[in-house]
C-alpha cells in the first residue's frame, strides 16, 4: 500500500436515490429465475441490460431471448448473449461484445444456480466439476473479464448472487455450498483489490426461493420446508432483485458486504 | 409493481431516534423524500427543530419528541405521543447512541457508572424502544424495525469495550426480534455503519479515510437509501440481517486489507 494518500472523491448525491438511468448492466444467469428477475428489475430502475445465459438447450435460448425482450419492452437497450460461463474464451467474447457496444459496463450481476445435493461419498468426479464450473468458475471468469473494463473506466458495481448454503451447513449440499461459499470469499478479496478504483464488490446470499431447482420442486419436502421458515414463505426472486437495485445504485460505500435475502432463516440457531 | 415504486414509503410513519443530527437526520430526510411522515426523537430540542424544519420543507408531517432513550418511561411516552399524532407506526429506527462513556479508558480505569451509562444509551435504549413499539406493530400486522449498530459490533477495537459490546448486542437483538416477530409480519434488520464523521476534526482524526479500503469516509446522506430500502416493501424478503455500510472495512483483515503478489510455486 503506497504511503501517499489523497482521499477518494465523495460521490454526488443523486436526485432519485434508486434510479439506474443511464447505467449499463450485464446480468449472467438469466435463464434461471433469479437472474431473470434481476435483469428485469435493473431495467425497470432505468439501466440498459445485457443478458447472458447458458444456451445448450433450445428452451434456454428461448429464456434468454425472452428476458432480452422484456428489457426491450421497458424501453431500455438490451443485448442477448449466449454463453458458456465456465469457458474463458466464451466469457471473454461476450464481455467484449458488450464493451464494444456500450463502451463500459457499470453493473455486473452474476447469478449462477446449478443445484446439486448428494452425499459426498457417492459423488462422481464429473459432478464436482460441473457444480464448481457453473457456480464458482463462472463467477471468477466474469469478474475477471468485466473487472478489466470497470478498472479501466474507474467505476463499477459487482454483485455476486450466491446461496445461504454457502454460509451454513446442510447435509448433502457440500459441493454446492463450497462453490457458493467460494464466490463469497472471492467477493471479499475483490472488494479490497478494487477498493481504490471506484469498483464495489458485494455478495447476496439467497435462501430457498420460488422456482429453485431441487428442494422447491418436490411438493412434500417444500411443504415441510416452508413450515419451518421464519417468514413462512420462500424467498421471492423479485426481493433478491430489489436488493440488487439498491446495491447497484449505492454511492460506493457498501462494499465487501454479504447480504442474505432469506426471510430471517440464517438469523436463528 | 415496478421496482422503483417498491422503494416508496408514502403514507408510512417512521419513528427515528437520534434524529437531531448526523445519520439520524440524514435518514429522517431520506424517509421524508420517500413519502413518510416522521416522528423525530433526540435529547437536544434545538437540533430536533432543525430536522423538523427540513422534513417539513420536503412536504411531510413531523412531530419532534425530546426524549432520553435510556429512560424507559420517557421511551413509552415517546411512542404514545407518536401514536396520538399519527395513529400508527410503520418503521422504528433505533439510531440514538454514542461511544463517549468511558471511551479511550483502559478496562481497569472504567467506572461502573460509565459502563452502565454506555450500555443504557447504546443497547438498552434499543430494547426499550422496540418493546414499546412492538404492540402497535403487532396490532397492525406489519412493521419494520431498523437497528443501527457499528462496524465495532462485528469486530473488536483496542480499548473499545462498552461500545463494541453494546453494538454486538444490537446485532444479536436484531436476530432474536426477527426470529420472534417475523411470523407476525414484523421485519427487523440492522445497519452497521463504518466511519461517518460529524465534524472536520473527527474526519481529520480518521485521516480522511486513509485506513478505509475505499479510501474515504462515509457521508451521512449515503446511509439514507439503505435505510429507506430496509423500511420499504422492497426489503420484504430480508429480516434478521445486518447490512454493513463501511467502505469495505469489515471485509478485510486489518489494517489495510493489502497483501503482496506471490506467484504459484513450481
Amino acid at each position: 500500500m503506497p504511503d501517499e494518500f489523497t482521499p477518494q472523491p465523495d460521490p454526488v448525491q443523486p436526485e432519485r436515490p434508486f434510479s439506474l438511468a443511464g447505467r449499463k448492466a450485464l446480468v449472467v444467469g438469466v435463464a434461471r429465475p433469479l437472474g431473470r428477475a434481476i435483469a428485469v428489475a435493473l431495467a425497470q430502475a432505468g439501466a440498459d441490460v445485457a443478458v447472458a445465459g447458458l444456451t445448450r438447450e433450445p428452451s434456454e435460448i428461448v429464456q434468454v431471448n425472452s428476458v432480452a425482450n422484456e428489457v426491450w419492452s421497458l424501453s431500455r437497450e438490451q443485448i442477448a448473449l449466449e454463453l458458456d460461463a465456465a469457458d474463458p474464451s466464451s466469457v471473454q467474447a461476450a464481455v467484449q461484445r458488450v464493451d464494444e457496444a456500450w463502451g463500459r459496463i457499470d453493473v455486473l450481476v452474476n447469478a449462477p444456480d446449478l443445484f446439486y445435493a448428494w452425499p459426498l461419498t457417492e459423488m462422481a468426479d464429473a459432478e464436482w466439476q460441473s457444480v464448481i464450473d457453473a457456480n464458482l468458475t463462472s463467477v471468477a471468469l466474469s469478474c475477471r473479464e468485466v473487472g478489466r473494463v470497470m478498472l479501466r473506466e474507474g467505476f463499477g458495481r459487482v454483485i455476486n448472487v450466491a446461496s445461504v448454503l454457502g454460509a451454513r451447513g446442510v447435509s448433502n449440499t457440500g459441493v454446492y455450498a463450497a462453490a457458493h461459499g467460494g464466490a463469497v470469499s472471492l467477493t471479499r478479496a475483490l472488494s479490497q483489490e478494487w477498493a481504490r478504483s471506484g469498483v464495489t464488490v458485494n455478495a447476496v446470499q439467497v435462501g430457498f426461493y420460488e422456482g429453485q431447482a431441487g428442494p422447491a420442486e418436490d411438493g412434500e419436502s417444500l411443504e415441510q420446508l416452508v413450515k419451518v421458515l421464519p417468514s413462512r414463505e420462500l424467498t421471492k426472486p423479485e426481493d433478491v432483485a430489489a436488493l440488487c437495485v439498491m446495491v447497484a445504485a449505492d454511492g460506493g460505500f457498501i462494499s465487501g458486504d454479504v447480504i442474505a435475502v432469506d426471510g430471517g432463516d440464517t438469523a436463528r440457531v | 409493481m415496478p421496482i422503483l415504486d417498491r422503494f416508496r414509503l408514502d403514507g408510512r410513519v417512521a419513528l427515528i431516534t437520534g434524529a437531531g443530527r448526523g445519520l439520524g437526520r440524514a435518514m429522517a430526510l431520506a424517509f421524508a423524500e420517500a413519502g413518510a411522515d416522521i416522528a423525530g426523537a433526540a435529547r437536544t430540542e434545538s437540533q430536533l427543530a432543525e430536522t423538523a424544519a427540513l422534513v417539513e420543507a420536503r412536504g411531510r408531517r413531523t412531530v419532534s419528541l425530546p426524549t432520553d432513550v435510556a429512560d424507559s418511561a420517557a421511551v413509552q411516552l415517546m411512542v404514545d405521543r407518536t401514536l396520538e399524532e399519527f395513529g400508527r407506526i410503520d418503521i422504528l429506527i433505533n439510531n440514538a447512541g454514542g461511544g463517549t462513556a468511558g471511551a479511550g479508558k483502559t478496562l481497569p480505569e472504567i467506572l461502573d457508572a460509565e459502563w452502565r451509562e454506555g450500555i443504557d444509551v447504546n443497547l438498552s435504549s434499543q430494547v426499550y424502544c422496540s418493546r414499546a413499539v412492538i404492540p402497535a406493530l403487532l396490532e397492525q400486522g406489519s412493521g419494520a424495525i431498523i437497528n443501527i449498530a457499528s462496524g465495532f459490533g462485528l469486530r473488536g477495537g483496542r480499548d473499545n469495550y462498552m461500545y463494541a459490546t453494546a453494538k454486538a448486542g444490537v446485532v444479536n437483538l436484531t436476530r432474536s426480534l426477527s426470529v420472534t416477530y417475523g411470523p407476525s409480519g414484523i421485519r427487523t434488520n440492522c445497519i452497521a455503519p463504518g466511519v461517518f464523521p460529524h465534524t472536520a476534526e473527527a474526519e481529520a482524526g480518521w485521516r480522511g479515510g486513509r485506513f478505509i479500503p475505499v479510501g474515504r469516509v462515509g457521508r451521512a446522506w449515503e446511509i439514507g437509501p439503505l435505510a429507506v430500502f430496509l423500511g420499504s416493501d422492497a426489503a420484504a424478503g430480508i429480516s434478521g440481517e445486518t447490512i454493513v455500510h463501511d467502505g469495505a472495512g469489515t471485509a478485510m483483515i486489518g489494517p489495510t486489507g493489502w497483501a503482496p503478489r506471490v506467484p504459484l510455486a513450481d
